[in-house]
């Protein structure tokens, strides 16, 4: 048993952060804030040269063939640089092709993702927020040889800049999960933008959107178990990148600590501010354990795989909330300004907490199985 | 990453399963006499002293293995050995800076539980504040003359041998003014009175030393040096690593659920309560989240890297966690949680002090675990210091020196 990232996952995390520490710096996320795209394009390409996007792809569609942990790596350094973009919609998107597309559809899309030419996000949310599999809504009624999509999907991360949206909806052999290009005729994409100027989503309309029989990802009727497993890689990804946000949080709260004085000392000599550190340096330690357990688990299908994916959900998003909020106390005023760096981080954990499955989903998942 | 087990340590875990099956007593030991020898036979299996060096009768084996054993003695309710702070902490203190005399001595008898070991560290007026300790220890030559009080003594009606530290320098600034010593307890000076904690139990005791006589062969380290010494027995008692604990928990867990599954409201099980269900999933989160973290320090030690300071995060982490796992399963079972004799349908659970008890024994052992060993607030300062390298506080002792 080792706990500890390889040598190459260690390579991995280093030149991940040397690179984001360069590329994507506080200072150059800010004119992104009043971008219409609210990304980089130059960052994407560079992720795609440097493998991240085919990370954990197979090397036929130009990825590396790597797991859940090497991409929890990279996630939890994009969490700590706070870095706004598609990245863990896409490779969630990449994932469930490589697990049911068709041959035809992985051609379609992985290669062009990997490469960093193809965007792509998951439409997980009806119109009622109900992140449970069996309560998507939208419709999709046979139409020609294809089906026609009907149906309102809500908070679509990135949808905005995707060339790929996956769509569950209810066909009439059961959950499908359909491929569907935004520029189709019938879809509609409205922005919507929350208090995370880095989350972009939007709300996804479908009108009577055609699709090709093609266009169903893995057996009709049969896309419970690839949803659930989506939501929970998703859990695992979102995990990761509150994980990494709330170490920058503890970072930055620790040096402000040392050098900060008020009546004479650093304030980090108080107490009152030394056992906050004390107390965030702990969630942020159980956070790491719940993530690297839970994307070693996933990668090794582990018995407890889909328990574990909830846990570090559950746990990091109250965790992640509460150290970069008591970040922000430690800080005192300053925490509280839009100049100083650190509401970027709150921001982008709440962002987060929302997203595949909040940690009410999660717990009662966690219910369900251990208490059955 | 690798969080299997390898073939070695589940072949290992089979045996001990298998071992544990066909020896673990049934029904309670009601003796001193009886639970010495269920000591003695854990002991012969290789189950106790497990990571002790085999050249002082331990057993060389890995921290992997050992928490193995702690996880299956939870597993299957076996009752624990005794002498733990002998042979978690004392015994280690002598290996690292005892004489060969002292490990001769002492050692043997300690992991065979012939003669039992309690910390006489704590005093009235120092708790957080260690070495502020009054007990005095005179130099007379071929012994020491001890006079003065400890308190909070776990095992002191039942032991044998005590590790005390007292002042010999009162000069001097006072980390080096004291010093180390092994203490026989069986001695006219010295007078053992059991305290009665808020559990109605008395698992501890205050301990009165009356020109009691410590040998001088019976110094551990030099004069002056008992600081340094408490030291590395607080890194142990800290460091110790914890799944079995967590085991503990995980069944206590099960039974929670179980209740809930028999207790009704409203006329249904309050497992079907939405409120009870976020309460048992929050709670269960944060149970596995401890015993992840328990799996990354098991890793990091079978690999030999010391613990350090970062034990002091396994400590505070798991006796916050105690605190808030058993003040939800009381909130869930109500004030059928605050019998203090267990309701016939309610199983015995484990409480922190590794006895079993009720619900409201385990609820009010957990308000112990984050005072002993270091209070969550002396952890936090060491945490914030050792590990977060924030800056000392201005102490007004340190002021004064």
């Amino acid at each position: 048993m080792d706990f500890a990232l390889s040598p190459d996952q260690r390579l991995l995390r280093d030149s991940a952060r040397a690179f984001l520490d360069e590329h994507v710096k506080p200072a150059s996320l800010r004119p992104l804030w009043d971008d219409p795209r609210g990304e980089s394009e130059a960052v994407w390409k560079e992720m795609a040269q440097l493998g991240w996007l085919g990370l954990a792809l197979p090397e036929a569609h130009g990825g590396s063939a790597l797991g859940m942990v090497e991409t929890a790596v990279l996630l939890d350094e994009l969490g700590r640089a706070a870095y706004p973009g598609p990245y863990l919609p896409t490779v969630l998107a990449a994932a469930a092709l490589e697990a049911a597309g068709s041959p035809a559809q992985q051609k379609r899309w992985l290669a062009a993702i990997a490469a960093g030419e193809a965007r792509a996000s998951v439409a997980l949310l009806d119109a009622d927020l109900d992140w449970r599999p069996e309560a998507v809504a939208a419709r999709a009624e046979p139409a020609g040889a294809g089906f026609a999509l009907s149906g309102t999907k809500r908070f679509v991360p990135w949808a905005h800049v995707a060339n790929l949206l996956l769509v569950p909806a209810q066909a009439p052999g059961g959950l499908t999960l359909f491929c569907v290009e935004p520029a189709a005729p019938g879809v509609t994409l409205a922005p919507v933008q929350g208090m995370d100027p880095g989350t972009r989503w939007s709300t996804v309309t479908l009108a009577r959107t055609p699709v090709g029989a093609d266009a169903a990802l893995g057996a009709p009727g049969q896309a419970g178990p690839l949803l659930e497993a989506l939501l929970r890689r998703g859990a695992v990804g979102a995990a990761a990148e509150m994980l990494g946000a709330a170490r920058r949080c503890l970072d930055l709260s620790v040096g402000y600590a040392k050098v900060r004085e008020q009546f004479g000392q650093p304030i980090g000599s108080f107490q009152a501010i030394r056992h906050k550190c004390a107390e965030m340096l702990l969630e942020v330690e159980n956070s790491h354990a719940a993530v690297y357990y839970a994307a070693w688990a996933l990668d090794a299908r582990a018995d407890d795989h889909e328990l574990a994916a909830s846990v570090a959900k559950a746990y990091v998003g109250d965790a992640a909330r509460r150290v970069c909020g008591e970040a922000i106390q430690v800080h005192g005023g300053i925490g509280f300004t839009w100049e100083y760096d650190l509401h970027i981080y709150f921001k982008r954990a709440k962002a987060l907490e929302a997203q595949y499955g909040d940690g009410d989903y999660h717990r009662e998942l966690i219910v369900r199985r251990v208490a059955a | 990453m690798d969080l299997n087990y390898s073939p070695e340590d589940r072949a290992f875990r089979t045996d001990v399963r298998r071992w544990l099956e066909a020896n673990v007593p049934t029904g309670e030991l009601a003796t001193l006499e009886a639970r010495k020898a269920w000591h003695r036979t854990l002991y012969e299996a290789g189950y106790v002293g497990m990571l002790w060096p085999k050249a002082y009768g331990g057993w060389g084996a890995t921290p992997m293995q050992q928490a193995i054993v702690q996880d299956e003695m939870a597993r299957i309710g076996a009752p624990p050995p005794i002498n733990g702070l002998g042979i978690g902490f004392i015994g280690p203190t002598i290996i690292v800076h005892g004489t060969d005399w002292q490990k001769e001595r002492y050692l043997k008898k300690m992991l065979t539980a012939e003669e039992i070991w309690c910390q006489l560290y704590s005093e009235p007026n120092a708790g957080s504040d260690l070495a502020s300790l009054r007990t005095r220890a005179e130099d007379q030559g071929g012994h020491f003359l001890v006079n003065g009080q400890k308190i909070w003594t776990s095992a002191g009606p039942i032991a044998d041998w005590g590790i005390l530290l007292a002042r010999t320098d009162a000069k001097v600034a006072k980390h080096k003014g004291i010093s180390c010593f092994l203490l026989h307890m069986r001695q006219p000076g010295v007078e053992v009175r059991p305290l009665k904690q808020i559990t109605g139990h008395s698992l501890f005791s205050e301990v009165f030393m009356t020109d009691a006589r410590a040998d001088r062969r019976d110094l551990i380290g030099g004069v002056g040096q008992g600081w340094a010494i408490a030291q590395t027995t607080l890194g142990y008692e800290r460091g110790a690593n914890s799944l079995g604990r967590v085991t503990r928990y995980a069944i206590a867990f099960q039974q929670l659920v179980r209740a809930a599954k028999d207790l009704r409201r409203g006329g249904r099980p309050l497992l079907e309560d939405p409120a009870v269900r976020a309460k048992l999933g929050r709670a269960f989160a944060d149970l596995e989240v401890q015993r992840y973290a328990g799996l990354r320090v098991l890793s990091a030690l079978n690999k030999g890297e010391p613990p350090g300071a970062a034990s002091s995060i396994t400590k505070l982490s798991h006796t916050e966690f105690e605190k808030r796992y058993y003040e939800t399963a009381l909130e869930i079972l109500g004030p059928w949680g605050q019998l203090m004799t267990a309701r016939e349908e309610f199983e015995e659970v484990d409480t922190s002090s590794g006895e079993p008890g009720t619900w409201a024994t385990a609820f009010l052992w957990s308000r112990a675990g984050t005072i002993y060993s270091g209070s969550s607030e002396i952890q936090k300062n060491i945490i914030g210091e050792r590990v977060l390298g924030l800056p000392k506080e201005v102490r007004a002792d340190r002021l004064k020196a």
